[in-house]
C-alpha cells in the first residue's frame, strides 16, 4: 500500500472502472438474470411467469435440447482441433532448429481475420456447385463418394461449422503451449534421456506435468469460447437446415431478435451463463481429483 | 499419404552418402524423426495458410474462371476488376473508418480504466480489495450474450441504438477484466522501493500515477492495444445486434452486404472486399507480430 494514499484517491481510481464495467456487464447480468421470470415481447407489459419460462425450457422445449447436444458436439471438436492440433505442433515446434518465430506467425495468421471473411471463405470451401476446395481434394485422393454440400447435409453440417471455429485459434493456444514447453527445465528432459526415457515417455512423464497449469488455462479458455461460439454457426447456416446446427446461442439470438421473446431469450442466456460455471468447474474439480489420486 | 512415405525413403537412400561422411550418420537417427516432424508441420501449416492465399487469388480472378474452374488451378488471367466492383457495391471506405473508430475508443477506455483499476488494486490497496478482484474475474468467465437483451433493452431506453458508444461500451467492458489483470500483474514487478521514495519527496497518488506507473507501463500498454485490437476490429455480434444504419457499419457488417445482394452473390468481388479490410489488421500483425505474440502468450499463460 502506498503511504501517503487517501481513501479518496482509491475511490478516483476506482470508480470509472468498476463504472464502465457495472453498466456493460454486471447490470445485464443481473437484469438477465431478472427477465428469465417475464414474459416479455418488448412492446407490451412485461409479466412476471415465475419459473415457467424455466420449465418450458427444461422440460417442453425440444429445439432447447436439440441445440444443447449441437453445442456439445461443437465445444468437442472445437476442443479436439483446437487443443489437439497446438499441443502437436507445439510439441513438434520445439524440437525444429530454424523457422520457429516463421511458423508461429503463419499459424497464428487465421485468428486475425473477421469471423464474417471466414464464413464466406468456408462456404466457398465446402461448396460443390462450383466444386469447393474440400470436395476437388476428396476427388483428388479417391474419396470421390464423400464428396457432398458439407453445410445442407443434416449429418455434415454441424462438423462443417464447427471446423472454422477449431481452424481459426488453434494458433492461439498454440503459442501458449509452446510458451510453457519451452519452460520446462531442459535438465530434467537431459537426465530422462539419459536414463533411455522414449520420446513418448518423455512427452507424458516431464513435459506433460509440467505444463499442466497451463494446460488447466488453456483448456478453460478453450472451452467458455467453445460454448460461447456464435459467429461463424449463425452467419453460415443461420442454425440450418433444420435445427441441425442450432446452437444454444444461436437459438437464444434468435429467440430474442427474431421472435422477440425478451423472457425466454433471457432464460437461455441464463442456462449458457450456468453451463459455462458448470463447465470450469467441472475441468477444475476433475483435474483436481486426477492431481489426488 | 506424403508424411509416412518420407522417412521411408530416406532410409533407403541415406547409408549411401553416410559411408562417405560419418559425421552425417551420428546425426541420422533424429534428423529421421526431424523430417517427420518436419513434414507434419508443414501440412498443418499449409491446411492454416493456404486458404487464406486461395481468398487472394480467387480475388483476382475473372468472373468467368472462378465459376467453371477447378479451384485449386492458378487463374489463367488476373483481373483487378473485381476490386473495382467491390468499392462500387458496398461502403468499404466508410466500414474501414468506423472499425477504426470504435477500435480505438474501446482501446482508448480499456488501457485507461484497465490501468486505473490495476493501479487502485495493486498499487494502493485497500480493504475489500480481493472482493473487486473476484467481481471482475466473472467478466472474463461470462459469455458475452448474457448482455445482449438486457443492453438492447437499455440503449432503447436511452436512445443510445444505433450510435459508436453502443458498441465502444460493450466491447470495452468485456475486455476489461483481461486488461486489468495484466496491468496488475506488470505492476507486481515495479519495485516497492521506487513509490516509498517519490512518497518520501512528497508525491501523491496522483503524481506517482502520472510520473512512474504511467510511463513504465508503455510495453504492456502496447501488448493490450494489439490483443485487444484483433478482436474489436473484428467484433460482429454486437455491431450487428445495435447498429441498423448504414453510415455506421463496421467491417464485419459492411462485408455482409456482399451477400446475397442481387439474388446470387458476386463472389470474387465479396472476395475483393474481404482482402481490402482484412489488410489494415493483417499490416500491423505482420508489422508487430513479435510484439503481439508476446502478448498474447503472457496474457492467457499466467490467466
Amino acid at each position: 500500500m502506498l503511504p501517503n494514499r487517501s481513501r479518496l484517491s482509491v475511490l478516483v481510481f476506482l470508480l470509472p472502472p468498476l463504472l464502465l464495467y457495472g453498466v456493460a456487464v454486471l447490470f445485464p447480468i443481473m437484469q438477465s438474470l431478472f427477465l428469465s421470470f417475464f414474459s416479455w415481447n418488448g412492446i407490451s407489459d412485461m409479466e412476471f411467469v415465475g419459473l415457467a419460462n424455466y420449465v418450458r425450457m427444461l422440460t417442453g422445449d425440444d429445439i432447447f435440447w436439440r441445440s444443447f447436444f449441437n453445442a456439445l458436439g461443437y465445444l468437442a471438436i472445437c476442443l479436439v482441433l483446437q487443443l489437439g492440433g497446438a499441443l502437436l505442433v507445439a510439441s513438434l515446434l520445439t524440437s525444429m532448429r530454424r523457422g520457429r518465430e516463421l511458423i508461429k506467425t503463419l499459424y497464428l495468421l487465421p485468428a486475425v481475420i473477421s469471423t464474417v471473411a471466414i464464413a464466406f471463405l468456408f462456404v466457398r470451401i465446402y461448396s460443390i456447385e462450383p466444386v469447393g476446395l474440400l470436395n476437388q481434394l476428396l476427388h483428388w485422393i479417391g474419396l470421390g463418394a464423400l464428396e457432398r454440400p458439407w453445410l445442407s447435409d443434416i449429418h455434415t453440417v454441424l462438423a462443417a461449422v464447427s471446423a472454422p471455429e477449431g481452424w481459426r485459434f488453434t494458433g492461439l493456444y498454440m503459442l501458449i503451449i509452446y510458451a510453457a514447453l519451452l519452460s520446462v527445465p531442459q535438465e530434467l528432459e537431459e537426465a530422462a534421456r539419459l536414463d533411455g526415457a522414449s520420446r513418448w515417455q518423455l512427452f507424458t512423464k516431464i513435459r506433460f506435468p509440467h505444463i499442466m497449469p497451463v494446460w488447466i488455462t488453456t483448456t478453460i479458455m478453450a472451452t467458455t469460447y467453445g460454448l460461447r461460439g456464435f459467429d461463424i454457426p449463425y452467419l453460415m447456416t443461420n442454425g440450418g437446415p433444420g435445427q441441425s446446427s442450432e446452437l444454444l446461442t444461436t437459438y437464444m439470438y434468435k429467440t430474442a431478435f427474431t421472435s422477440t421473446d425478451f423472457g425466454y431469450a433471457s432464460t437461455i442466456a441464463v442456462f449458457i451463463v450456468v453451463e459455462c460455471l458448470v463447465a470450469v468447474g467441472l475441468i477444475l474439480f476433475m483435474l483436481k481429483r486426477k492431481a489426488d489420486a | 499419404m506424403t508424411a509416412p512415405a518420407a522417412p521411408v525413403t530416406r532410409a533407403i537412400t541415406a547409408p549411401a552418402p553416410a559411408d562417405s561422411q560419418p559425421p552425417l550418420r551420428r546425426r541420422r537417427k533424429p534428423s529421421l524423426h526431424g523430417t517427420l516432424s518436419k513434414v507434419i508441420i508443414a501440412l498443418i501449416v499449409i491446411v492454416q495458410v493456404y486458404p487464406l492465399a486461395w481468398l487472394f487469388i480467387t480475388s483476382l480472378r475473372t468472373e468467368h474462371d472462378f465459376a467453371t474452374g477447378d479451384p485449386f488451378a492458378l487463374p489463367t488471367s488476373l483481373t483487378w476488376e473485381n476490386y473495382a466492383r467491390a468499392f462500387e457495391t458496398g461502403n468499404l471506405g466508410m466500414n474501414i473508418l468506423n472499425s477504426f473508430i470504435v477500435t480505438m475508443g474501446a482501446n482508448f477506455l480499456i488501457v485507461l480504466l484497465g490501468m486505473m483499476a490495476a493501479y487502485a488494486l495493486q498499487v494502493l490497496g485497500f480493504r475489500f480489495s480481493k472482493f473487486v478482484r473476484g467481481l471482475f474475474l466473472i467478466g472474463i468467465i461470462v459469455p458475452v450474450q448474457i448482455a445482449l437483451v438486457p443492453l438492447f433493452i437499455d440503449y432503447a431506453s436511452i436512445n443510445l441504438l444505433d450510435t459508436y458508444p453502443s458498441m465502444i461500451i460493450p466491447l470495452a467492458g468485456f475486455a476489461l477484466p483481461m486488461s486489468i489483470y495484466l496491468f496488475c500483474s506488470f505492476f507486481e514487478y515495479i519495485p516497492r522501493e521506487t513509490y516509498e521514495a517519490a512518497s518520501l519527496d512528497g508525491a501523491g497518488p496522483y503524481r506517482i500515477f502520472g510520473l512512474i506507473t504511467l510511463p513504465l507501463s508503455v510495453n504492456t500498454v502496447v501488448t493490450v492495444v494489439l490483443v485487444n485490437s484483433i478482436f474489436i476490429w473484428n467484433d460482429f455480434i454486437f455491431a450487428n445486434t445495435f447498429v441498423l444504419s448504414e453510415g455506421l457499419k463496421t467491417i464485419p457488417l459492411g462485408l455482409q452486404n456482399y451477400i446475397g445482394a442481387m439474388g446470387k452473390t458476386d463472389w470474387t468481388a465479396t472476395f475483393a472486399a474481404v482482402c481490402v479490410t482484412i489488410t489494415p489488421l493483417l499490416l500491423v500483425f505482420l508489422v508487430l507480430n513479435k510484439a503481439m505474440i508476446q502478448g498474447l502468450e503472457s496474457g492467457a499463460s499466467k490467466g
